[in-house]
C-alpha cells in the first residue's frame, strides 16, 4: 500500500503523523528542488537524513551500515550530520514524497535521538492558517487527551502556553472554549491542537451516545440489514 | 400506507465515488442533481458534477423505503449538509485512497457532522483496487479516527464492497438502538 502525494497539500506533520502512528521502519523519499531527500524511518523517529541527486540511488542500499560507509559516516557522527541537515528538511514545503516501508535492515542497536513528536511540535509552530483550517476546521469540535499524553508530551518538549491549553483540553470544552478561556490567539491555539492530534497527544472525543434521527426499532433494522444482504 | 424514509447519507470530498456508490447498490436509477463541470480543477477529474444531491432507493417493506442520499462534494455546496444530516440514521464518508488532497475534505466534512449530527458512521476508502492506493489503516490516522470508527476498503463499482459497507453501517446503528 502506498503512503505518496503532494507536499502542498499533505505536510511534513501530516506525514509524520501517519509514519509516527505505527512506528514504521522504511524510507521517506522527497523529490524536490534542488535536492532529493531520503528520510530514513526506524520505529517512528527519523535516524538519518541523505541529501541525493538521484532518487534511484536511494535503492541502491537495503543495510543501513552500507549507507552509512557510502556517505563516509561513522556512527558517532551521524547525530551530529542529521541535525544538520534537520533545518533545510524541515524547512520544505514543496516536492513528491513517497514512503517504501521495511526496504532498509537496520542495526537492532540503533535508536533515533531526535523524537518525531517533537519535530511534530516544532512544525506546527509554523502553520499556515490555511493548514490549521485542515484539521481544525470547526470550533464546536472536541477533543480529549489520549491515554499516553504525559508521556508523549515529554518527547514533545512543549512550551508553556502549549502545556497550558493542554489542561483545558478535557473531553467537554470545545475550541472556541479553548480560545476563549485561554485568551491566546486563535490561530496559535490551533496550530497547537493540530500538534497534539498529529503527536497523539490528544483526540477526538470518543462519543458514548449516537442520534440516530428515526425511531429505528431493531426489528426494522433486521429487516434493513436482511434486504441489503439479499440485494 | 404513507411511505416512511429511512435516511442514510453518503458524503465525502468531490469525486471520491458518492453517485457510483448510490448507483451501485440503488433499486431504482439514481436520481441525480448533475451538471457539467466547468471549473478549473474540477473539471479534469470527472465530466459531471452533482450540485444539489442524489438519491437511490431501496424498498424494505410495504411502509418503509431506505433513501440514500449523495451529497454534493464541493464545500460551496456545504449548505446542503445541514439539509441532509437532519433525521439520518447513518453516515458513510468516503475518500478517494488514490489521493490524499481529499483526505483534508474528508476530515472537515466528519468535524462537520460529528458536531452537530453525530449519527453513527464509517469510513469507505473507494478506489482500493487502484495503484497507489493508501491502506484504510493509514486513512484512519490521516483523519485522525480512533480505532473505534470502522474505516472500511471499498471500490465502490462492485456491490459485495458497497453492500459490505452498508452491511458494517448497520451494525453500527444496531449498537445505539
Amino acid at each position: 500500500m502506498a503512503i505518496a502525494g503532494d507536499l502542498r497539500i499533505f505536510n511534513l506533520v501530516d506525514i509524520f503523523q501517519v509514519l509516527r502512528k505505527d512506528k514504521k521502519d522504511g524510507i521517506l523519499v522527497i523529490e524536490s528542488s534542488p535536492k532529493n531527500y531520503a528520510v530514513y524511518f526506524k520505529d517512528g523517529d527519523i535516524i538519518f537524513i541523505r541529501e541525493v541527486a538521484k532518487v534511484f540511488y536511494v535503492y541502491l542500499d537495503v543495510d543501513f551500515e552500507g549507507v552509512l560507509r557510502k556517505d563516509g559516516i561513522s556512527r558517532e557522527e551521524m547525530y551530529n550530520i542529521l541535525v544538520a541537515r534537520l533545518p533545510n528538511f524541515l524547512n520544505l514545503k514543496e516536492g513528491k514524497f513517497s514512503f517504501t516501508p521495511g526496504f532498509i535492515k537496520y542495526p537492532l542497536d540503533i535508536t533515533s535521538q531526535v523524537h518525531i513528536e517533537k519535530l511534530i511540535m516544532y512544525l506546527s509552530r509554523q502553520l499556515t492558517e490555511e493548514e490549521v483550517g485542515r484539521k481544525i476546521s470547526d470550533l464546536h469540535l472536541v477533543f480529549e487527551k489520549s491515554e499516553k499524553y504525559e508521556e508523549i508530551g515529554r518527547k514533545a518538549f512543549l512550551t508553556d502556553y502549549e502545556k497550558k491549553l493542554l489542561t483545558l483540553v478535557d473531553g467537554k470544552n470545545k475550541v472556541e472554549d479553548i480560545i476563549n478561556i485561554s485568551k491566546i490567539n486563535e490561530l496559535m491555539v490551533k496550530r497547537t491542537l493540530y500538534g497534539f492530534l498529529a503527536s497523539g497527544i490528544i483526540q477526538r472525543e470518543r462519543k458514548k451516545e449516537r442520534r440516530i434521527g428515526f425511531d429505528l426499532t431493531r426489528g426494522l433494522l433486521n429487516k434493513i440489514i436482511a434486504k441489503i444482504k439479499g440485494l | 400506507m404513507a411511505e416512511k424514509k429511512i435516511k442514510i447519507v453518503i458524503s465525502g470530498p468531490y469525486a471520491a465515488g458518492k453517485t457510483q456508490f448510490i448507483n451501485t447498490i440503488s433499486e431504482i436509477e439514481t436520481v441525480k442533481t448533475e451538471v457539467k463541470t466547468t471549473r478549473s480543477g474540477e473539471k479534469e477529474k470527472k465530466d459531471y458534477t452533482t450540485v444539489a444531491m442524489d438519491f437511490g432507493r431501496i424498498k424494505i417493506d410495504d411502509e418503509h423505503t431506505l433513501y440514500l442520499f449523495g451529497t454534493p462534494g464541493q464545500s460551496r455546496f456545504d449548505f446542503m449538509w445541514d439539509i441532509l444530516g437532519k433525521g439520518m440514521v447513518g453516515l458513510v464518508v468516503l475518500v478517494d485512497s488514490t489521493d490524499p488532497a481529499t483526505f483534508h475534505e474528508a476530515r472537515r466534512i466528519i468535524n462537520y457532522f460529528e458536531s452537530r449530527y453525530p449519527a453513527p458512521f464509517v469510513v469507505g476508502c473507494n478506489k482500493q483496487d487502484l495503484k497507489g492506493a493508501w491502506s484504510p489503516d493509514d486513512i484512519r490516522t490521516a483523519l485522525d479516527l480512533g480505532e473505534e470508527i470502522k474505516v472500511l476498503p471499498l471500490v465502490s463499482v462492485d456491490k459485495q464492497s458497497v453492500k459490505n459497507v452498508l452491511l458494517v453501517l448497520l451494525d453500527e446503528i444496531a449498537k445505539y438502538i
